[in-house]
């Protein structure tokens, strides 16, 4: 029997999904058809009458547009939304920006699979030489988080998202949903990722090939110690949603020359 | 033009309104982001009109990362019976006389919203007054009336932020905001029932440590929508009652 539920989504196409570069920290915009994802996802969580309650999203514009998107087709524009870091996509360190096709024809498919995908290599990090630095770091937003800019990360593994995501989670969230609080948390692909990863107590070895499709909802049913009540449910059309996931999966790979 | 005013008036506050927008207005949000405004918290009401406007300006200033509260308090006046209905409408309804009466009274309320209203159970049941007590969810108001429920959120949550320093933009209504506006410039209940906010321009105050203005509101945009703002404002009071 299932006594909470929490809703997670990935949010969708930004302008460097379609490049390929790892967009990490860096505030890109969601591209068009990031804003058409977010929008069909809020109709989808109306027509299956979710009222939210509260909402958590990231630093990141991309996370927050997300947000707002689905909370006006949801006519649920004055729900709360609260923003932190710590829900902010994994930090890629020296990679941000980089192009995938190009690291992989570089570095080859596995190797760039076991940055994106394994649990605790950590990129190298990202420093004052790197073009993103300043852009990044100057950010006020980053003066503004619980701990000084000097301790933030300069690089992150999967393991060090959840590190600094788990705090807020057990903290700040698990606390509201306590309270009988419809949550949807508004992340990136690998800030849900790591949080599945607890929630689900998916190993190590097993978190490598788990792929999120983006702007699809994911509701995870939980009892009242936390554990979920049964396999997370990625809502919506699952035809579409099993071509979203190859879409994720395909954009680590080598383009095919003809 | 306003690194200048802060280093002349120290310590300055600054209180930025924005009057809730139906259509948005380029030039306004450019105008602003052009000047470099930075804040650091946001207030609104629950009503997505200016949910929606402070969206938009967040999005065009780039700081959509920032705090937002929203709160009932800062919601349009209640009309009432008289919600969803024109001038013309109401006056049909009414009479002249009774409408005259209601416009230019500060502490006489329209007629409350019943049962049977059209709007009742769209408003008084929706879920985001969930919170309100029977006393706290109006069936009407006065001009009065609002400003009683929208003053306590300026004094318990918006002025400790100001008295932090921090810099705090405001989207709301015309009649939520004259509650603050009458507060902050001590206006008299005749003199703020005849100031129209306009609407679409952001309206600055800059406040001393006592959160007293150190000058009147001002408006910013380009020269000639600010003096177009300002002529409207002026023209208010000369208008036949």
């Amino acid at each position: 029997m299932s006594k909470y539920k929490v809703l997670v989504m990935r949010h969708g196409e930004g302008a460097w999904t379609k490049e390929n570069r790892f967009c990490s920290w860096v505030d890109q915009r969601l591209s068009e058809d990031g804003v058409k994802e977010a929008r069909a996802c809020g109709h989808l969580l109306k027509e299956a009458g979710f009222q939210l309650d509260l909402v958590f999203t990231s630093l990141l514009s991309r996370s927050i547009h997300t947000a707002w998107l689905l909370l006006e087709a949801m006519g649920q524009e004055w729900v709360p939304v609260v923003k932190s870091w710590r829900l902010n996509e994994r930090h890629y360190g020296a990679l941000i920006g980089l192009n995938r096709a190009e690291m992989a024809l570089n570095h080859g498919e596995e190797q760039v699979k076991q940055w994106r995908r394994s649990y605790d290599l950590t990129p190298p990090p990202i420093d004052e030489s790197h073009p993103y630095f300043l852009e990044i770091y100057n950010d006020r937003r980053y003066s503004t988080c619980d701990v000084s800019k000097e301790d933030l990360p300069r690089s992150e593994s999967l393991k060090d998202v959840l590190e600094r995501l788990q705090p807020y989670w057990d903290g700040t969230i698990v606390p509201e949903i306590r309270q009988g609080k419809l949550v949807l948390i508004s992340g990136h692909g690998n800030s849900c990722r790591a949080l599945l990863k607890h929630l689900e107590g998916i190993s190590d070895e097993d978190i490598v090939n788990v792929t999120l499709p983006t702007g699809t909802p994911i509701l995870i049913e939980l009892d009242e110690n936390f554990r979920p009540t049964k396999p997370m449910q990625l809502l919506g059309d699952q035809e579409a949603i099993q071509a979203a996931i190859k879409k994720v999966e395909d954009q680590g790979k080598v383009k095919q020359v003809s | 033009m306003l690194c200048r005013l802060t280093f002349h008036i120290q310590p300055c506050l600054r209180t930025l309104f924005l009057r809730t927008l139906l259509i948005f207005d380029l030039l306004l949000f450019y105008a602003a982001g052009d000047a470099g405004y930075e804040f650091d918290v946001c207030y609104t009401s629950v009503l997505k009109r200016a949910i929606r406007t402070l969206w938009l300006c967040l999005d065009s200033i780039d700081q959509m990362w920032l705090p937002v509260h929203r709160t009932w308090r800062l919601n349009e006046r209640h009309y009432g019976g008289l919600t969803g209905l024109n001038k013309s409408e109401t006056a049909a309804k009414h009479g002249e006389a009774q409408v005259k009466i209601w416009r230019r009274s500060f502490d006489i309320p329209p007629p409350t919203m019943d049962p049977d209203h059209d709007f009742y159970t769209i408003i008084s049941k929706d879920r985001r007054y969930g919170d309100l007590s029977e006393e706290q969810l109006p069936s009407c108001e006065s001009l009065k009336d609002t400003i009683a429920r929208a003053l306590p959120y300026w004094n318990d949550e918006i002025v400790p932020q100001i008295k932090q320093g921090k810099r705090v933009l405001i989207a709301a209504h015309g009649n939520s905001l004259r509650g603050i506006v009458k507060h902050l410039e001590g206006m008299s209940e005749e003199a703020i029932m005849e100031l129209n906010l306009p609407t679409g321009i952001p309206i600055l105050y800059e406040l001393d440590k006592n959160l007293k203005p150190v000058k009147p509101m001002q408006f910013l945009g380009d020269e000639e929508t600010v003096r177009k703002a300002m002529e409207a404002v002026a023209a208010q009071g000369k208008a036949k009652k």
